[in-house]
């Protein structure tokens, strides 16, 4: 039988040579082992805190299974329901919609003064910037509930809450884009004797519009599944009677409500993808000697 | 009549460019010659400020560029228009819209950023677009275009810019053989035929001693030969590439080495 | 400027402009046809949503009153007077707070554990078995579309009010975020390592584990720490339906109208969630220069 000593040598002799190797590849894996490590211990720390106890679990399973059980077939009771899903449902689409496009309608200009490459102020961009933390920081939630008690019960508080908390986001991910807009067409304009604000609308704007519609699309649809759990603090919308059939345990009322959001969502979703598509489409290949 | 005094630009602590001294007549089509890194580049930049030199001036029609400011900056940058190694086209905007990028020192604001160019504007953009035979093309958006196009598509925008002075900052470096020719023989043909100062960054000696009139050669950011490209000797082309010179100048394939180390093949 | 003839004459010039005109005209019905669209669009659902800008106009007293009031105790005086007395609660929120990053710790941890192998069910390159992958696909898209919230109520219904109904909603919830996010970097991997190692012997675990990881690691984590940010956030809220965490003593302190409670929690709610985004913004830029090659 041939050992890999006659091989490949002595391997004592080699494993000499390259010590160092195989210290630094060794210590690597033992980080690697430490921080899953510490990670698990933090999580079975974590189960302990939060009293989760085996048979509780199980226990609860068990309800789970029941409720689940009672889910089928999943159906609105009656045609009026139906009727009262449905338009609750246009109305967190509406909600969605709206809230979405005003935020990016608003958080565009915002952006482009957060931008550095835009405006050349760092003190903008930081102040700006913080401000949309802190708006982010919100969550949509919260923010239903203060509008809520600002313009009453109904579809406005909803999107108002999208719309605020939308800025946050839309605010920071405009001014990083802008911030990352490819400096060579800046550079073709700006080099022709452009001002800035030429530069801005012939050289960033155009090349950054697909990654802000891309964005936009990706907030649409993320947006209508929040849009729907609104309705559970009366701001508008779907979460409104999934709230109440629950409370209610009509499970299959329930059923029914989450499948239609299902359908909806996935719906968006196609929609968006077909818009992508369109618009954005597949970048021609660029001259492969950059 | 370009004039550079002196011109030193520093990286932290490393000379890009080292106190280099030209003068450049009108008309003239200058070869800038030297491997990467010699500061070729950072020099052209300096000229229309897009980099700012540390030290020294540069006069054009004795008129100081090293100190312009503000609108009057992007005047002389009107005036001397840039060609870039990768296009620097607004891939997204059809071709014309990017030639007229060269008009908007030429144009009010208010219809740049409408977008409602003059009939006239149109037809400068579309005229320099023919003269490179790329008309056809001009609403076609600028990423579609292959590397040789975009590259005359820069060079209309040069042209409609109405310059005195033209710097291409290594033109063709981006192109295969045959679109460099073409790109060559349309930076010669501003040169000749509108009689503009032509400043060109060219890696490649050969195209740079069949169509410039006058070779600069660079290494380490100082300027190591000036003279017409016929003077260029063997020992000058050495010292400005190097080990890699004789690569440049007689491309004969390196014979196989003497010893054969590898077993398998003895 | 010298002037240089460049211009073409007329007669040569005509057909080029026309048929720039023709090329662009389409282009210009198209986007304008989009744009009424739109409009349209806008206006319909703005008048589904009920929005009334006059009413947001009238109710702006309304704003600004409840900003005042969540700046001045019950004794009259402002919040920032007496501090002690403003955040008079401040164990009880911290630990509150505590609860609500355990929570999403968990949550984010066991969204990973669940999200990783699904993630390779429903890659392309790496299973082979349509039934498998469209099922799984399914399975992710069905957890990341029904909010946590949703999950929360059920589960309270299941496990009884606590946390842990917040943390198996945050979980279910995470593994369809991250699945999905894992299988769009799994898709774009390099198969060559992968095939290396099925070359030299070893097994499809051995294949994952030393061909795909080693190349997705980074990006993983990236994710994970930002979905880790992002269920801090939902967590806060999910104590509103009692499935633990800070939400139920801020929507009580929203309810029962204790106003400088609402702007105390708020602000540290605020604060936490800044400084975890600060944190795990600074873990990701770092993980990401390690991890590359």
């Amino acid at each position: 039988m041939r050992s890999s000593r006659s091989t490949f040598g002595d391997l004592a002799l080699i494993a000499a040579t390259h010590a160092a190797t195989i210290r630094t590849a060794e210590r690597k894996a033992r980080q690697g082992l430490g921080v899953a490590l510490v990670l698990l211990t933090l999580l079975v720390l974590g189960l302990w805190w939060i009293d989760f106890g085996f048979l509780r679990f199980f226990a609860g399973t068990g309800r789970l299974g029941q409720i689940l059980w009672r889910m089928l077939p999943p159906s609105p009771g009656n045609a009026e329901h139906f009727l009262l899903y449905w338009h609750a449902l246009v109305e967190t689409l509406c909600i969605a919609f709206i809230g979405t496009l005003v935020a990016a309608a608003i958080a565009l200009p915002l952006g482009l003064l957060a931008a550095r490459n835009v405006t050349g102020s760092a003190a903008l961009h930081f102040t700006l910037r913080r401000c949309f933390d802190i708006i982010r920081g919100i969550d949509r939630f919260v923010w239903a509930l203060i509008f809520v008690r600002v313009v009453g019960l109904g579809p406005f508080a909803g999107t108002l809450a999208i719309a605020i908390s939308n800025i946050g986001s839309f605010g920071k991910l405009f001014s990083e884009t802008f911030e990352g807009a490819d400096p060579k067409p800046v550079e073709g304009v700006v080099s022709t004797g452009a001002h800035r604000l030429h530069t801005l609308r012939f050289a960033i704007l155009p090349e950054v519009a697909p990654v802000l519609l891309s964005q936009i699309l990706y907030y649409f649809e993320s947006d209508t599944r929040s849009a729907t759990v609104l309705g559970i603090v009366g701001a508008g919308g779907i979460g409104l009677y999934l709230y109440e059939e629950i409370r209610v345990l009509e499970w299959t009322h329930v059923a029914f409500l989450i499948l239609m959001i299902l359908v909806t969502v996935a719906g968006i979703d196609a929609l968006s993808g077909i818009i992508r598509r369109w618009f954005i489409g597949k970048r021609p290949q660029r001259d492969p000697r950059r | 009549m370009l004039e550079i005094k002196a011109l030193s630009k520093k990286f932290g602590d490393k000379f890009a460019v080292a106190n280099v001294t030209l003068s450049v007549r009108e008309g003239a089509f200058v070869g800038i010659i030297g491997r990467s890194g010699a500061g070729k580049s950072t020099l052209l930049r300096a000229i229309n400020r897009l980099n700012d030199a540390s030290t020294g001036h540069v006069f054009w029609k004795g008129e100081s560029i090293t100190s312009l400011k503000g609108q009057k900056l992007g005047a002389w940058r009107s005036r001397c228009a840039m060609i870039f190694q990768q296009f620097n086209l607004v891939g997204r905007l059809d071709v014309l819209t990017n030639v007229l990028m060269g008009r908007l020192n030429h144009t009010p604001s208010w219809r740049a950023l409408t977008n409602l160019w003059t009939s006239h504007d149109r037809a400068i953009a579309l005229s320099a677009l023919a003269q490179f035979d790329i008309a056809a093309l001009a609403s076609q958006r600028a990423e579609e275009l292959s590397g040789g196009q975009q590259q005359r598509v820069a060079i209309a925008r040069a042209l409609v810019q109405e310059p005195e002075l033209v710097l291409a900052d290594e033109p063709i470096a981006s192109l295969d053989p045959r679109n460099t020719k073409v790109v060559m023989d349309a930076l010669q043909r501003i040169n000749r035929h509108f009689g503009l100062t032509v400043l060109s960054n060219l890696h490649s000696l050969d195209l740079a001693r069949s169509y410039c009139d006058r070779l600069v050669g660079m290494a380490q950011g100082r300027v190591v030969f000036d003279g017409a490209p016929r003077e260029l000797t063997d020992a000058a082309a050495r010292e400005l590439y190097g080990i890699e010179a004789s690569e440049v100048l007689a491309p004969e394939p390196a014979s196989a080495p003497e010893h054969n180390s590898v077993p398998a093949l003895a | 400027m010298a002037s240089l003839q460049i211009l073409l004459p007329a007669a040569q010039l005509a057909p080029l402009d026309a048929a720039y005109a023709r090329a662009k005209s389409a282009k210009r019905l198209v986007s304008f046809m989009i744009a009424a669209g739109l409009v349209i669009a806008v206006l319909s659902a703005g008048h589904v949503a009920e929005i009334d800008l006059t009413k947001l106009w009238g109710r702006r007293a309304e704003l600004s009153d409840y900003i005042d009031r969540a700046f001045t105790l019950d004794s009259g005086g402002r919040v920032f007077a007496d501090p002690v007395e403003w955040f008079w609660n401040l164990k009880g929120w911290l630990l509150l707070l505590l609860e609500t990053i355990v929570m999403s710790y968990l949550g984010t941890a066991l969204g990973f554990v669940l999200g990783l192998p699904l993630c390779f069910c429903t890659s392309s390159n790496l299973t082979r078995n349509p039934w498998i992958r469209a099922t799984a696909k399914r399975c992710l898209e069905f957890l990341r579309t029904v909010p946590d919230l949703v999950f929360a109520l059920i589960f309270v219904e299941a496990f009884g009010l606590g946390p842990l109904a917040g943390v198996l909603a945050l979980a279910l919830h995470s593994t369809g975020a991250l699945g999905k996010l894992f299988s769009e970097f799994v898709e774009n991997v390099d198969m060559k390592p992968v095939e290396g190692v099925l070359a030299s012997g070893g097994g499809k675990l051995a294949a994952i584990r030393f061909g795909v990881l080693p190349q997705v690691l980074a990006g993983f984590s990236s994710y994970t720490l930002l979905r880790f940010e992002i269920n801090v956030r939902e967590a806060a809220v999910l104590g509103y339906v009692g499935a633990g965490g800070i939400g139920e003593k801020l929507i009580e302190a929203i309810r029962k109208f204790y106003y400088t409670d609402v702007s105390a929690i708020l602000i540290l709610l605020i604060a936490t969630v800044f400084l975890i985004d600060m944190g795990t913004d600074r873990l990701r830029a770092s993980l990401s220069r390690s991890l590359s090659r």
